[in-house]
This record gives C-alpha cells, sequence and structure tokens, in this order.
C-alpha cells in the first residue's frame, strides 16, 4: 500500500510539484522573515558589545533628555576613586549634531549624527582613538569620526560647518584629527560623530562647564560588573542609575529592535498571508488530484483496500511532499535571511554578522510546511476513502454536492458581520465602535469566503456576458462555472489581500479628499515648513520660531504661524497625550476652527484649548481647571474653549508661553498663508533660503502639505500593496494549478471540441476566459469587501471629525481589476499551450 | 485474392465523399515498429454508408482515424470531396472538420457543461453559423430528443446522449459523418435505434457515414461493409444481412488461422 502511494507520488509529479512549490513559497516567506529578524538582533548585540567591550558599569541620569541633572567634576572623580575601578571615562555628549557636506553645504543626510566633548587624553576605554593629527584643544577645533569625514567630504585641516542642538545653530570649525572606532571600523553604525573641546561642548550642550551627563567605568582585575555596580550605586548621587555592561547592551539592543518591530510585524503579516493563501493552494490541488485518482483508488478499494488504508495513502503522500516543500522553503528562506541581512548591513554600514537560524525558526517552518499541508490534505483523504468500488467500473461524472450547508455557515458568519459593522459605524460608541467594526470585519470575511462557491455563479455568469466572447469564450465561462468550489477556492486566495488594499485605499483617498477639501475652505495654508523627526517630537528639533519673522517679511505672505509639538513625555488629567502649542487666535483664523464652548482666543500661560473628542474622553468641558505634565514639569492649567475637530486641526492646543516647559524651543511646523492671487513656488524658494540653516526642515506647498499628513497612511498602503502582490503571485499560482489539473481532467473534451471544429486558438481563448473569470471574480470580490469596509470606517471617522467624506478611489481599484486580468492572463499561459498542444485522438481516447 | 477495390484509383472517382491512395500507417520504429495499414485504396461514395469491419488490429479504427484527418498518415493520400487531407496545417485541419466533416464516438464525448440542445448547436456555433430552423426541428425529431433539448448529458441515458451526438453530427450537414463503434457503449435495444437513425439519415437526407464496427448486426445496416485485416482491405460486401457479414467474417478468421499456421 505504502508503495503504492509512493509510486503514485512519482507518476504526478507535475501535479505535485505544483503543490511543492506553494509550499516552499509559504514556508520560504516565513522562514525568511524570522531568520532576518533573528539575525538583525544578533546584529544589535554585536553592535552594543563593541561599543562597551571595556566597560563594566555605566552611570547615568534615571531620565535621560535636557532637563536631566548632570554630573559634577567633583562627583565623577568620587566615583572614579571606588575601589575595583580601573578607569574612568566621563560623558558629554549630545544627538543632532549635523555635519554639512563640503561643496554643496547641505546637511550630511543621516538619522544618527551624534556630538562629544573630549578632554585631549586618549579614550581610556578604547572605544574610540585618533588615526591622524590631533584631539581637538580650541573651541574652534573638532575631530571627526573616520566614517564623518567620508560623508561631509572633508580631511585634517579643512572647515566644518556643523549643526549645534540647544544653541540651534550652524557654526564652522577647523578639523585637526580624524579618529576611527574600535575593531578597525569608521563608524558603529552608520553615524557621524563629531568630537569637540571638552568645555567647549559642556557650554554649548549644557549651559555651563565641568559637568558631565554619565561616566563609564572599567573594572579591575577580578572585581565582576555586578560588584563593581553595586559599590558604585551606594556612592551615586540622587537622580543617577548605575548599570551593568551587559544590562546597557541588553537594553540598548532591545531599544532598537523595537524601532524593526513595524517592520518585523509587517513581514510577518505577509508570513501568515501566504500561509493561508498557501493552505488555500494545497488544499485545492490535493482535492483535485483526489478527483482525478477516483478510479484508481476506488480500484484499489474494490482489490480489498480498507477505507483507512487509502486515507491513509493520500495522507501519507501529503507527508512527503510537505516534508520536501518544507525543507526546500526552509533552505530558500535561510538564504533570503542571508541576502536581507547582507542588504540591511549595507544599508546601515556595519559588518554583516553570520546568520541565526533559531530552533523555533525551523519548528515553526515545518509546522507551517507539514501541518498547514497535513491539513489541507485531511479533507480530500476522507473523500477518497469514502469512494465506493464501484466507481472504478463507472464514469466518474458525480452529481455537484449541494452548497446549501455551505452557504448557510457562510451566512451565519456574514450577516452578524456586515450587521456589526454597520453598528460600528453608524452608531454612537465611542472607542468600542471601532473594535466592533473590526469583529464585524473579520466575521464578514470569514463568511463571504465560505459563501463564494454560492456567489460564484451568478458573479461569473455576469462577468462572462462582458468577456465570453464567441463560442470559446462562453465554453470557457461554462468551465469556470462547473465547479463553483474549485473556482471560489482558487478565486479567495486573491480575496483577502485585496479586501485589505482596498480597504485602506478607500480609508486614505477619503482622508486625503478630507484633508484637500479643509484646505480649500479654510483660509488656507500655502506654504509648509516641517522638520523631519528621528524621535518623539518634544522641541529639540526643528526651527527657531524666531525664523519665522523673516518669512513674514516675504512680499505677499499673509500669516506665518509656529506650531510647537511634544509627545515626549507629556500627561494631561493623568493620561499620556501630544500637545501642540501655537497662538490659538491665529490658528482659529488660518483653519476656519469653530467653538463648541468658550472662545478661541491666544493663550497665556496655563492656558489650554481642545477638540470635543478629547474633551470626552478626559471628561473636561470649558473653565474647568486640569494638570498638564510636560517632563518633570507638572502645572495646573484653565480650559479656555472647546472646539470641533477638523482633519487639519485636532487634539490639545497650548499656548507658545508653554514651550518653555518643553525640552526644546524649537518649532516643528511653519505655516504660512499667502495673500490672494500670490504663487506659492517662489514663497517656497525664499523660505527654504531662510530654513537652509536648521537640518532636517523641509518646505513644501499645500499638495506637499497635504502628502505629508498622509506620508504614513501612504507607507501603510504600500506596505499592505506589496503584500498584495505577495498574495498575487501565490493565487495566480493557484489559478495556473488549479488549470492544469483540469486541463488534463478535461482532456477527452478538448479532443472533442477539436474534432468538432474549435482551433488552437480557440482552445486558448477558452482557458484564458477561466483564469481570468477566476482572478476577476477573487479580486471583485476583494474590492467589494474592501470598499465596504473602507467606506464603513472612513464613517467612523467621519463622526470622529478626522474625515469629512467617502471618496472611492475608482482609478486605484480599477488599477486592481486591470492587475487581476494580467495575473489571470498570466497564469492561463502554460495551462492554455499544454490544452491547445492536446493532440486530439489522444485526448479523444484519453482516460 | 485480388480485391476490385484495388482499381479503380479514388482519384478516379470525383464521386467519393472520402477517398484513401496507398495509405500506409505505421506505428514505431525499428523492433518495436507496427504497420497499421499497408497500402489501403479505397473510395467511400456519396450518399451511401459504409461499414469498415475486420478483427482487433486489422487496422480498421486507423483507417477512420486517417481519412477523418485525425491521424497523420505515413505515406499515401487522403482525400474528403474535393480537399486533400494530407498535408493540411492544424489550421486546415481545424476547418475541414469545421465545415466537412462530423465525429460520433463511441463514448459519447458530450460535453457536460452543455445541455443537450446546446451541445447538438455546438459546432455550428463554433463555425459561427446559425442553424437553419428546419433541418434543426427534422434532426431533433428524427433523433426523438424534444423533450430533452434542455437535460444536461448526466441527466441522460447512454442511447439519449449517443442520439444527441447524432444530432450534433448531423445539425452541421458535413460532407461526411466519421462513427466510430457508435453502438459499442449501448445496449442492444438502444444501439437499434441509434442505427436505425442513422440509417434513415441516409436513405431519406442522403447524409453520408462512414461507421467502423466489429458488430456483424451494426453492419448489416450498412449499404456496404468492407473488411480488413493485417491493415489491407481484404474484401467486400454490397446490401449486407448480418448473416452474411458473419460468414465472410468467420471466413477471414478461417484464412487468418491457416496464414499463421503456414507460417
Amino acid at each position: 500500500m505504502i508503495k503504492a502511494s509512493l509510486r503514485g507520488l512519482l507518476q504526478r509529479k507535475l501535479r505535485l510539484s505544483l503543490a511543492v512549490f506553494a509550499i516552499v513559497l509559504s514556508v520560504g516567506f516565513l522562514s525568511a522573515i524570522l531568520v532576518l529578524s533573528a539575525t538583525l538582533n544578533a546584529q544589535f548585540s554585536t553592535l552594543f558589545s563593541t561599543i562597551n567591550q571595556n566597560v563594566a558599569v555605566r552611570v547615568e541620569a534615571g531620565e535621560p533628555g535636557p532637563r536631566a541633572p548632570r554630573l559634577t567634576a567633583a562627583q565623577v572623580r568620587d566615583l572614579a576613586a571606588t575601589d575595583g575601578v580601573a578607569a574612568a571615562s566621563p560623558e558629554v555628549s549630545a544627538e543632532g549634531v549635523v555635519p554639512y557636506r563640503a561643496g554643496d553645504d547641505t546637511p550630511v543626510g543621516t538619522d544618527q549624527a551624534l556630538g562629544f566633548g573630549v578632554d585631549g587624553r586618549d579614550d581610556p576605554l578604547g572605544l574610540v582613538a585618533l588615526r591622524e593629527g590631533a584631539w581637538p584643544a580650541a573651541a574652534d577645533e573638532v575631530a571627526v569620526s573616520a566614517h564623518t569625514a567620508e560623508q561631509a567630504r572633508v580631511k585634517r585641516g579643512d572647515r566644518l560647518k556643523v549643526y549645534l542642538p540647544v544653541l540651534n545653530e550652524p557654526r564652522t570649525f577647523r578639523v585637526v584629527g580624524v579618529v576611527g572606532i574600535a575593531g578597525g571600523r569608521d563608524s558603529l553604525a552608520g553615524e557621524t560623530m563629531v568630537l569637540f573641546q571638552e568645555a567647549f561642548a559642556q557650554q554649548t550642550f549644557y549651559g555651563e562647564t565641568g559637568v558631565y551627563a554619565g561616566v563609564s567605568f572599567s573594572a579591575a582585575d577580578g572585581v565582576s560588573q555586578e560588584l563593581l555596580r553595586d559599590r558604585i550605586t551606594a556612592k551615586l548621587p540622587s537622580g543617577f542609575t548605575a548599570r551593568t555592561a551587559a544590562e546597557v547592551n541588553d537594553e540598548q539592543a532591545a531599544a532598537v529592535s523595537t524601532q524593526f518591530d513595524f517592520f518585523t510585524y509587517i513581514l510577518v503579516g505577509f508570513a501568515v498571508l501566504a500561509g493561508v493563501v498557501g493552505v488555500f493552494l494545497i488544499y485545492n490541488t490535493f482535492n483535485i488530484i483526489v478527483a482525478q485518482r477516483t478510479r484508481e483508488l476506488a480500484l484499489l478499494r474494490a482489490l480489498g483496500a480498507g477505507w483507512g488504508q487509502v486515507a491513509g495513502s493520500v495522507l501519507l503522500e501529503a507527508l512527503v511532499v510537505s516534508a520536501v516543500g518544507a525543507t526546500v522553503g526552509l533552505s530558500a528562506g535561510i538564504g533570503l535571511g542571508y541576502w536581507g541581512e547582507a542588504a540591511l548591513a549595507e544599508q546601515l554600514t556595519m559588518d554583516p554578522v553570520p546568520v541565526v537560524v533559531a530552533p523555533s525558526t525551523v519548528l515553526l517552518a515545518y509546522a507551517l510546511g507539514i501541518v498547514a499541508t497535513m491539513v489541507a490534505a485531511f479533507i480530500p483523504a476522507i473523500k477518497a476513502s469514502s469512494v465506493p468500488p464501484v466507481a472504478a467500473m463507472r464514469d466518474l461524472s458525480r452529481p455537484d454536492r449541494s452548497l446549501l450547508g455551505l452557504s448557510l455557515t457562510g451566512a451565519a458568519f456574514a450577516l452578524p458581520g456586515a450587521g456589526l459593522v454597520l453598528l460600528g459605524a453608524l452608531a454612537d460608541l465611542g472607542g468600542a465602535g471601532f473594535l466592533v467594526l473590526l469583529g464585524g470585519a473579520v466575521l464578514l470575511l470569514l463568511g463571504s469566503l465560505l459563501l463564494a462557491p454560492l456567489l460564484a455563479r451568478p458573479v461569473i455568469r455576469a462577468l462572462g456576458f462582458v468577456l465570453g466572447r464567441g463560442q470559446a469564450g462562453r465554453l470557457g465561462v461554462r468551465n469556470a462555472l462547473r465547479n463553483p468550489r474549485r473556482t471560489a477556492v482558487t478565486a479567495v486566495a486573491l480575496t483577502v489581500g485585496v479586501m485589505m488594499v482596498g480597504t485602506a485605499a478607500t480609508v486614505i483617498e477619503s482622508f486625503k479628499s478630507s484633508l484637500t477639501e479643509a484646505l480649500g475652505t479654510s483660509a488656507g495654508v500655502e506654504v509648509l515648513i516641517q522638520a523631519q523627526l528621528n524621535a518623539a517630537p518634544d522641541g529639540t528639533q526643528g526651527f527657531d520660531p524666531k525664523a519665522l519673522e523673516r518669512v513674514r517679511a516675504i512680499p505677499g505672505v499673509e500669516e506665518a504661524a509656529a506650531w510647537h509639538f511634544d509627545a515626549a513625555d507629556v500627561a494631561v488629567a493623568g493620561q499620556p497625550q501630544f500637545v501642540f502649542a501655537t497662538d490659538v487666535a491665529q490658528a482659529a483664523r488660518m483653519f476656519s476652527m469653530k467653538t463648541v464652548s468658550g472662545s478661541l482666543r491666544s493663550l497665556g500661560a496655563r492656558e489650554l484649548v481642545l477638540d470635543e473628542n478629547t474633551a470626552e474622553a478626559l471628561g473636561l468641558s470649558a473653565g474647568e481647571q486640569t494638570k498638564v505634565r510636560l517632563g518633570p514639569v507638572e502645572r495646573q492649567y484653565t480650559v479656555v474653549a472647546v472646539y470641533e475637530p477638523t482633519p487639519l486641526v485636532s487634539g490639545i492646543l497650548v499656548g507658545p508661553a508653554a514651550v518653555a516647559d518643553f525640552n526644546g524651543p524649537l518649532a516643528m511646523q511653519g505655516l504660512v498663508s499667502l495673500d490672494e492671487g500670490v504663487d506659492a513656488a517662489p514663497v517656497v524658494a525664499q523660505v527654504e533660503q531662510i530654513m537652509k540653516d536648521y537640518p532636517g526642515v523641509r518646505v513644501g506647498d499645500r499638495q506637499s502639505y497635504v502628502e505629508q499628513s498622509s506620508a504614513q497612511l501612504d507607507g501603510l498602503l504600500l506596505g499592505i500593496q506589496l503584500l498584495l502582490v505577495v498574495s498575487l503571485v501565490i493565487a495566480a499560482l493557484g489559478i495556473l494549478n488549479t488549470l492544469m489539473l483540469s486541463v488534463t481532467e478535461r482532456t477527452r473534451e478538448l479532443g472533442l471540441v477539436r474534432a468538432i471544429g474549435l482551433s488552437r486558438g480557440g482552445v486558448v481563448a477558452m482557458v484564458n476566459v477561466e483564469s481570468i473569470l477566476t482572478a476577476v471574480f477573487g479580486v471583485a470580490l476583494g474590492l467589494a469587501l474592501g470598499v465596504g469596509l473602507g467606506a464603513a470606517l472612513t464613517q467612523a471617522l467621519i463622526r470622529l471629525k478626522f474625515a469629512t467624506a467617502i471618496t472611492v478611489p475608482w482609478t486605484q481599484l480599477a488599477a486592481y481589476l486591470v492587475v487581476a486580468v494580467l495575473a489571470g492572463v498570466v497564469a492561463a499561459i502554460l495551462p492554455a499551450r499544454r490544452a491547445a498542444r492536446l493532440n486530439v485522438l489522444d485526448a479523444i481516447a484519453y482516460e | 485474392m485480388t480485391s476490385p477495390l484495388t482499381e479503380p484509383r479514388a482519384d478516379r472517382n470525383p464521386g467519393a465523399a472520402a477517398a484513401a491512395v496507398d495509405l500506409w500507417k505505421v506505428y514505431g520504429s525499428g523492433e518495436a515498429q507496427v504497420v497499421a495499414l499497408r497500402g489501403v485504396n479505397c473510395a467511400l461514395e456519396r450518399g451511401r454508408f459504409t461499414a469498415i469491419m475486420g478483427p482487433s488490429g486489422s487496422g480498421k479504427s486507423t483507417l477512420m482515424h486517417c481519412l477523418a484527418g485525425l491521424d497523420s498518415v505515413t505515406r499515401g493520400q487522403v482525400s474528403i470531396g474535393e480537399t486533400a487531407v494530407t498535408g493540411l496545417s492544424d489550421a486546415g485541419l481545424t476547418k475541414l472538420r469545421r465545415d466537412k466533416v462530423g465525429f460520433i464516438f463511441q463514448q459519447f464525448n458530450l460535453l457536460p457543461t452543455l445541455s443537450a440542445e446546446e451541445n447538438i448547436l455546438l459546432p455550428l456555433a463554433i463555425a459561427g453559423r446559425r442553424p437553419d430552423p428546419a433541418w434543426y426541428a427534422t434532426v431533433i425529431d428524427t433523433v426523438g430528443l424534444r423533450d430533452r433539448l434542455h437535460h444536461r448529458p448526466s441527466q441522460l441515458s447512454g442511447g439519449q446522449q449517443q442520439r444527441v451526438a447524432c444530432a450534433r453530427a448531423l445539425v452541421a450537414r458535413p460532407e461526411v459523418i466519421f462513427a466510430d463503434e457508435p453502438t459499442g457503449n449501448l445496449d442492444s435495444r438502444s444501439g437499434a435505434e441509434v442505427l436505425a437513425f442513422l440509417r434513415r439519415s441516409v436513405t431519406e437526407y442522403g447524409q453520408t457515414i462512414i461507421m467502423v464496427t466489429h458488430d456483424a448486426n451494426a453492419a448489416s445496416y450498412a449499404d456496404r461493409v468492407i473488411f480488413l485485416a493485417d491493415g489491407q482491405i481484404v474484401d467486400e460486401l454490397a446490401s449486407p444481412t448480418a448473416d452474411a457479414v458473419l460468414d465472410r467474417i468467420k471466413r477471414l478468421d478461417t484464412a487468418a488461422v491457416a496464414t499463421g499456421a503456414t507460417e
């Protein structure tokens, strides 16, 4: 029996190789992602152990930031005198110290731009060492890392312009030395590094000389990190903590890898989708293979095989196929992970580390490959075992099974799901509305997948009127209709991905059009100044609001408003919030804000206004008092007004006076309105000139404002579109697979239609139409669900005033349909060729 | 034995619906070579019902497949009406099948997705032609399917399915209909119905039919029976009865045994 099923396996190489390919694709994707993220973690662990290689204990302020307490030189000396300390390296540092490229005078674009103060002696912990020249000894001297020198195109003796945070202006220095990083590196991870004379750095970054942000200590021989940490902790001034290098490594590596979490989540989403779609594909493949083998299996039954043996032979086949598929997939995944790591290391200018293949990766890969396949093969196996022996003697024309049970189950999911979606969209449920909506969406999707075979008939018939031209086309339509289950299972591989894209596209399009409409109706922001951030906004990045004085002086400028953001560590009424600081009276004019209660006037210190959603969430109303905490500073504020939120303005607004409590004085956004009929382009150019000294600050017109506001959403859409591409590839493969099997199954019919006069081209057209109909059905179902859900979500957003109208992105939807047609055509190439090349006589005689 | 059929040559007979001249068909090569047809010459007249008989392996099905343009020939010529079949491209063969030839198979070969009526009209639909309503009515009345037109093949009995296949072959009024063991899968009653129907279409409507069969009773419906053995035409019989056919077969078998014994 085992021999029979293994031999059967070898004889159906083509059909099964498609199933193997499906498994390879899903498993390969998943394992590549797991390998890549494990390797990335290893990469960052390596990075931080380099930084801390000679460090035993590190002392830092408990709450880092501009307001953190500093260590005095005396305190550092005292700590360094602790028994067991071998060497101490006090730290003076700042982020956002951006060098400018010599020649074109543009900021060197990097997320990490570090500045340090050095005391003229070699680094006692050996992290940085001079390669050439000398340490900076005067206020106008700097040393730079080799990577910085390369990026800024400077060498020893050149002049280097550097933007200084806190001072918030660029200054020019003379490069006196070039340093390298431990391990012969030019940089740790692609960051720029500028080293200043210590006293100058202290004065610039901390506002006084002789103070330090922290100290790193190395331990004497025989003193453990833990022991030294405990000894130092005993002597620490308040507000500081001491941690061992191991603790610091773990924390830093964890902090960095959380930056990649979003990335990992998207990839895991891909992998799950690939897995789910793969299950569909595998299920379909096994189902068809078993259907084709009905005679063979019935013969086995007639010869005395028990049903268990028949089911077992199908499952054994599945096991062999999945083990092969999972192994190949895992290998492909490791290869992909290796390639991805190499590409990322190159991107981050880090040395690549060997790929990490965790046992859990191997386990998950095989679990997906084998379990998914076994689950997919189980139902066909049961079906196979129930083949009556007489089927061996009969033609296998079993009547269509009723879709009633399946459809009723589908309706039992879909109807309540649709109800919940409507409830979430239309009823006023507050924040819970979205949960209700999403829960409903999941039910609706599940129900729709079960209803797909029922829907396939009318939808494909309707589509057939458009696509089924000529007799060949009509035969293709009939073939697509003949087994609605098969067509539906093949098509829905596309549905899930398309639904997600459809939903996202509809919400984003609606949001954008709402934004554009709002900008059109309000006084209008024509020019936008925007800081690019690499951390939560807290006033330490952006531009000096005083620069707007010069903007206001540009002819044609009506108003220019500075907006400060603080989202770093802010709580209002005890809850974490964002806070915006601006001139509220001006904002009310520029954005046509509407008052719910109170008045939208310019705010003094300790006054705020908020939108009605936030007011409701915090339980505040105009005239009430509430506590606002900005970092360590907590004050009592008065609610001056409650306003109606719009897609442009929502949240908590305070006056410019409150910026004094922000971490930094810089504005993140500048909004400029122009006089009637003034062209924005020349103003943008002039504002760009003014903002040139602030690295990372961009200037654009109104359209760029809309794009800016929806940039993150567009990124999300792009991610989901990539997801669609993955599901499209797998779905096209599924269509190819199904058609290939159908062509084999219908060999005799193909011979017949050829015998009675259908040309080769006609056969190709017939297979093409079936393929396209399948793809278009899957996409149409996905789009219908997606647009419906998108509209429901947008309706919920409209109730919260984040949007004003539902806009359906027709062109995008049409593009997805075109892509579906193309996918159908591509998927049909091989099966159609096979069908057209059949020898008429052989085909008619085919059993 | 010299058959009168070796002369006259087919190309001298303009009245032939289908003809073969020195037709050879060889399968495989070397050791595995099988010669299915050894220089067959025949002309099958228009408006007649011709049966091709012979024992298994005599080449009767191969001859029909070659005549119908379903199989390539190794040597010799085949023509249907005025058209030379040998040497036609796939497109030419498609057009030939579309316009001049009808088929009836042992396995019925109906499309399961189409109703009886759609199956009958399929060749016309593929060719993009409209049926002649009067002829269509005649055909379905002759096969007696008027009340079954909207059924699917799976809802029809074997005999009914074969009658649908017959109607499909007839409705396009081809020059010639090739029937390959049309009663092979039917019980005797259904078989008799189908044969009577084929007979009528020849007698009443002048249709040309060439049928391959190994059933003497089926052959007795034909105007003429050609006997094949070892890839050659060895005998023929005009206006056959079942008994006469059986008698000839018996003689052929004896001859074959005798030949086998002398070798």
